[in-house]
């Protein structure tokens, strides 16, 4: 569906994309990760027309966004990071004007606006002025007006950035739901969490170039990620037990006091035999705590820091 | 185009300070100067001359003021991220200016018919014998200064640029022009001056109308010079938004 080739840009001196290369698949729901000015937003400028590539090749669903820019533009959908709304008119009135220039018969443009509006649950409030919307229902009207046509392509820029948890959650399902339906999504954001609950695959941006990409297992995989399972015992344990657990296991062991850190490739797998272990050394166990390594650590283990907002 | 007119018509409309500001203002203005203008007059033709000039000065000083705020509206879009996504949707991009314009040209229509009916129905302006060529120097007068709001937001970078850049040039075009003080008054080099400005060929034109009552081909040279200077602004302002707004993406 979306196919990107060595994908350079330049802002005079500034390089803002260095030779990207991407390939997404139809229904796919993708996530672009980085810290702010990593080039997430020129590369999704590029894909929605909006400035052309200095070198590189980009083909969404097989055309060409610099070449074929006006049949590119009917089969992408764009929610930009700003809030890109009339304050001062309804959220009827927006999405009339929004879907219209998409030149949507007026008869399905409404149908498709009180679909959209009750899919986001807003449909109640569609007469009220967007100015008297909250961040999050703001930001639901936002992303409503990129759906109207119903894009094969989504790009979501950071659509949930500083809204509720409760209009996070929901725009959550819908974006699942969309995805779910066949809609190809790629979501950019700076927030890991929302990465790895919603993106099928991941690419990590940094400093106009991809440093990795894959599903969450992968980029554990290849960055040899670990995780860690921390024990906290009713004592100390004795230095021979010590001894017999380092002697027993060949991943790195920190014990401090009655705390013991297993540091492992996979803390699934491990977790029963390091159960059944202390249990034979007569170790009493009163707490267990399971860390997955996630996309935080694997971005700090790449770049060296951690995400900056 | 239609869309980006209707949609800023409504928000247009549904902004009570703009539309006071646009109509009721612009009726304040045309009595307190022809009360001024007419008010020591000796003879009828006096009082008359008088209310002539009160009435066409003042509608193309205000219609530039309401024309700059109209044109600004193009900077309010690119601060707010609307003109973003009004370029990624299938829009061609100069619909967007083109667009601005219709609304602005449609204001501009409404603000000069209903002074010039305010100043008829309230003053006894003569408008029914003229009503073609009257229309004639609305139209052409509404598309000058439509330009005019439209150049002054392709060539700044903000709002507050509008504003300040806007109430100098309209100030100065209007002084010379002979908004504020009749030209048959200024100097001769000030009245030869006062060819550059769209409200000296818009004053001269109702001059013509209302004063010295020419037949419609003598309102025709006017009207085509102002549509001249609407076409020549308009095709800058195309050059410039293309160069500042739209590069600014």
């Amino acid at each position: 569906m979306l196919s990107i080739k060595s994908l350079h840009k330049s802002f005079g001196t500034l390089q803002a994309l260095k030779g990207i290369n991407l390939q997404i698949k139809e229904g796919e729901l993708y996530g672009l990760l980085g810290p702010n000015g990593a080039g997430k937003t020129t590369f999704i400028n590029i894909l929605s027309t909006l400035i052309k590539p200095d070198n590189g090749e980009v083909l969404l669903d097989g055309l060409n966004p610099v070449t074929q820019r006006e049949e590119c533009k009917k089969i992408i959908g764009v929610v930009p990071q700003e809030i890109a709304l009339y304050d001062d008119l309804s959220a009827l009135d927006n999405l009339m004007f929004w879907g219209g220039l998409y030149n949507i018969k007026p008869i399905f443009l409404k149908e498709k606006i009180n679909s959209t509006l009750e899919l986001l649950g807003l449909y109640n409030r569609k007469n009220e002025k967007i100015k008297t919307f909250s961040g999050g229902m703001k930001r639901r009207i936002n992303i409503a007006t990129a759906l109207l046509h119903l894009p094969k392509i989504l790009f979501l820029d950071e659509p949930t950035v500083g809204i509720d948890p409760q209009s996070r959650n929901l725009i959550y399902e819908v974006i699942k739901k969309l995805n779910k339906e066949g809609m190809t999504i790629i979501y950019t954001t700076h927030y890991l969490k929302e990465a790895e609950n919603l993106c099928e695959r991941i690419s990590i941006l940094d400093r106009g170039a991809i440093i990795i990409e894959g599903t969450l297992d992968e980029l554990r995989k290849s960055t040899s990620a670990e995780d860690t399972i921390t024990i906290r015992l009713s004592e100390p344990p004795e230095q021979d037990i010590i001894n017999s657990l380092r002697a027993c296991y060949n991943f790195p062991i920190s014990i401090t006091n009655s705390i013991i850190i297993f540091t492992v490739p996979n803390a699934s797998k491990e977790l029963a035999s390091i159960i059944s272990k202390m249990s034979e050394t007569g170790l009493d166990i009163i707490q267990i705590e399971i860390n997955k390594s996630n996309l935080e650590s694997i971005f700090l283990k790449l770049t060296g820091m951690e995400l900056r907002d | 185009m239609f869309s980006i007119c209707k949609k800023d018509l409504k928000l247009f409309f549904g902004d009570k300070r703009a539309v006071m500001l646009t109509f009721l203002l612009p009726i304040a203005m045309v009595t307190l100067f022809t009360f001024a203008f007419s008010g020591n007059g000796n003879s009828e033709e006096d009082v008359n001359v008088g209310l002539i000039h009160a009435v066409s000065g003042n509608s193309i000083l205000m219609l530039l003021f309401s024309m700059s705020a109209i044109g600004a509206g193009i900077l309010e879009e690119k601060e707010k991220g609307t003109l973003k996504k009004l370029l990624i949707s299938p829009l061609p991009a100069f619909h967007i200016l083109y667009g601005k314009m219709l609304t602005g040209f449609v204001v501009s229509i409404l603000q000069l018919t209903i002074l010039f009916l305010f100043a008829w129905l309230v003053f006894g302006l003569q408008i029914l014998p003229h009503i073609t060529s009257l229309l004639i120097m609305i139209i052409t007068v509404g598309f000058a200064c439509t330009s005019f709001g439209i150049l002054l937001a392709s060539v700044v970078k903000s709002r507050a640029q509008v504003q300040g850049l806007s109430t100098i040039l309209i100030l100065l075009m209007s002084a010379l022009g002979g908004s504020m003080i009749p030209l048959f008054v200024m100097p001769e080099i000030m009245q030869k001056m006062a060819v550059v400005t769209i409200n000296y060929w818009g004053i001269q034109g109702f001059y013509d109308i209302f004063w010295k009552q020419l037949p419609i081909a003598d309102i025709l040279m006017r009207a085509g010079v102002l549509l001249g200077i609407g076409f020549v602004i308009s095709g800058v302002s195309i050059y410039f938004f293309n160069k500042n707004v739209l590069k600014l993406i």
